[in-house]
């Protein structure tokens, strides 16, 4: 199996250094790590899965989601697990798109590691995929530090689609945005 | 003008509607925004109006004094998806121009948004190059969110869409 690890270099900005991060699969061993964020409410505000509930909880769906995805990384600092980041393939002749959806947390926050960590899936995605022309994300319009992560990392803010998809409950408001392959390169 | 809006009518399919079908569904003319290609075998047609029109949650004839001229449908999500639905429609050429798909259209979006508990959003995604349907959704009062770049493959090649919608609490456009 290829050892999935990406390490973004500094930025040249030398009034504001992102943090170094690299991506690596997820392990049974990682629940520990894992629960920090899963089990936190102010992270799973924005997410479809309320928060989990207990480490067996977390281990099923390590187990039963996380290990066999298409695409789900650990997001590491210092080669510590402090969030993660996914992206799931378009089905059947949708394969040339994928949606990416992230996580980080709580006490990471605000350090650049989330536009660390997505630059760097996206580095990986387009080499991994060269058959992908899309990757998309939507990000609540209650969200803003998740738009401005996504806009951070080169994606482009395409509009505001109303009462797109449910979340805890109640139809939400979100922004789509979109990085094509094709677009300018990354640095 | 007025009058021949009044005589659209929405209805169910029967199979008995084939030939009437087969008029917009073998037209290049029709099909050329559309993902699926124009048939050219009536039994396809049947086949498909059987196996997905038929049983579809919500796929309704476009009558034009009682005869189908077209269908309108509605693609409903599950999930965290049940709040929305996806508009299609195709009308038979000889038919456009006459405001039909409009009136389709309003009907369509008025009945599903009564009949479906739950639904909030109706949404539909156009070629940008395909400007009839865009004014379409625009006369029947849909927004226009903003442009989905290379997100369908449409025979062949990878297209930008314009996205559309009207939320349940929308006016219609009368």
């Amino acid at each position: 199996m290829q050892t999935d690890s990406a390490a973004v270099p500094p930025n040249h900005d030398h009034r504001k250094q992102e943090p170094e991060i690299t991506l690596r699969p997820f392990d049974l061993s990682d629940v520990g790590a894992f629960m920090t964020w899963a089990s936190d409410p102010r992270v799973t505000r924005f997410q479809r899965r309320g928060p989990c509930t207990s480490e067996e909880d977390a281990r099923r769906y390590l187990a039963d989601h996380v290990l066999p995805h298409p695409w789900y990384r650990a997001i590491c600092v210092d080669g510590r697990p402090v969030g993660s980041i996914n992206a799931k393939p378009g089905q059947g002749e949708e394969r040339f798109k994928a949606s990416i959806a992230y996580r980080l947390a709580y006490q990471h926050w605000g350090r650049g590691i989330a536009t660390a960590a997505l630059r760097a899936a996206v580095s990986s995605l387009l080499e991994e995929w060269p058959h992908l022309d899309r990757l998309e994300a939507i990000a609540e319009v209650e969200n803003p530090a998740s738009q401005r992560v996504l806009e951070k990392a080169g994606f482009l803010r395409e509009g505001l689609l109303r009462k797109y998809v449910m979340l805890h409950g109640k139809s939400r408001d979100v922004v789509m945005y979109s990085l094509l392959a094709a677009g300018p390169k990354l640095r | 003008m007025a009058e021949e809006r009044r005589e659209i009518t929405l209805r169910r399919f029967d199979l008995s509607d084939l030939d009437d079908y087969m008029v917009w569904a073998s037209d290049d003319r029709v099909t050329a925004f559309c993902r699926w290609d124009s048939y050219t075998d009536k039994e396809d047609l049947r086949r498909y109006m059987r196996e997905t029109v038929l049983p579809h949650p919500w796929f309704r004839a476009v009558c034009l004094g009682g005869r189908p001229i077209g269908a309108v449908s509605v693609e409903l999500g599950a999930g965290c998806d049940r709040c929305k639905g996806e508009l299609g429609y195709a009308l038979a050429a000889a038919h456009w121009g006459r405001g039909h798909a409009t009136a389709a259209v309003k009907m369509a979006v008025r009945s599903v948004f009564r009949e479906v508990e739950g639904l909030e959003r109706v949404e539909a995604l156009v070629d940008v190059d395909n400007k009839a349907s865009q004014r379409v959704l625009e006369k029947a009062g849909f927004a226009r969110e903003g442009v989905l770049r290379k997100s369908m493959v449409l025979k062949g090649r990878t297209r930008d869409l314009v996205m559309f919608s009207l939320i349940s609490t929308d006016a219609l456009v009368d």
